[in-house]
């Protein structure tokens, strides 16, 4: 995959993931405060686009594979966790998808749990296509 | 398709017919197992060129604009480009990283790693990345 198309796909879930966090957040106030509507300024999607775009080219540059070793990939993971995290902060700061520290706690915690579980489900796909991998490398291996 | 084999007295004698009404994809498959596995590449030994058999290899590697060819045995320079020897070789290869092919049907086992890359076991023991990019095409040609 070219690294255009890899950026574009990126920038594609990564807004899609802001989105449902706004969703999830709109539905938690409705049952909490029976705030049941939201609005946002008419700038505040194409925020959410440029802050998937941004944290898109933080994961190409952080996440290239072509490094080895194990500690590495758990410290690049760390390092991509901490820079995707500023720039929503940055993000969400400049374009005030939140004004106070109560406001900017839930947009942590949201982006913790999406983080969470992307990674575990790209784990757990990579684990399901391992098996199946194996399973049809074991029909054609050569004899050693 | 009924499958015949019979016991040839030599090398020189072994070659495989087919019979068939149509040539499927299946049939063509078939043909480039058959015809690739047979085919040789010249290398280059302690300034001697060898022929090596494409069902020899274990991987390529292009390393500073040189490639080189493993086997089972050892390691070999050859004059063919990587790009080039992808399209030589045929389907039982298959691009594993920027820099290299390798015969999948020297593959023992893979193992899935961070980043969404594979790690891939030779049959002799050596280790090799599959980069995210590639295993797509992995899975393509495994019909996975």
């Amino acid at each position: 995959m070219n690294k255009a198309k890899m950026i574009f796909n990126q920038t594609l879930m990564i807004s899609t993931g802001i989105l449902f966090g706004v969703g999830v957040q709109t539905m938690l106030q409705y049952f909490s405060y029976g705030k049941s509507s939201f609005q946002w300024q008419w700038y505040i999607p194409l925020s959410i686009i440029l802050a998937g775009f941004l944290c898109a080219l933080a994961t190409l540059f952080l996440t290239d594979d072509d490094v080895s070793g194990k500690s590495v990939g758990y410290i690049r993971t760390g390092l991509h966790f901490v820079a995707v995290l500023a720039i929503v902060s940055l993000c969400g700061y400049l374009f005030e998808w939140y004004t106070s520290l109560d406001e900017y706690i839930p947009i942590v915690i949201m982006y913790v749990v999406i983080y969470a579980f992307v990674w575990i489900s790209t784990t757990w796909i990579m684990k399901s296509d391992e098996k199946k991998i194996n399973k049809a490398i074991d029909d054609i291996r050569d004899e050693e | 398709m009924k499958v015949e084999l019979k016991q040839a007295d030599s090398y020189d004698d072994e070659g495989a017919v087919i019979k068939a009404v149509s040539v499927t994809d299946d049939i063509r498959n078939a043909i480039d197992i058959l015809k690739n596995n047979g085919f040789s590449i010249p290398a280059i030994l302690d300034n001697t060129t060898v022929m090596i058999k494409a069902g020899s290899i274990y991987y390529i590697e292009s390393v500073d604009k040189r490639t080189y060819v493993y086997t089972k045995d050892g390691c070999f320079e050859t004059k063919y480009r990587l790009y080039e020897l992808e399209d030589i070789l045929g389907i039982n290869f298959f691009r594993c990283s920027k820099a290299m092919i390798v015969n999948i049907r020297k593959i023992r086992a893979v193992k899935a790693e961070m980043n969404a890359r594979l790690n891939a076991e030779l049959l002799n023991g050596e280790r090799l990345i599959i980069s995210r990019g590639y295993v797509k095409e992995l899975k393509r040609k495994l019909g996975v």
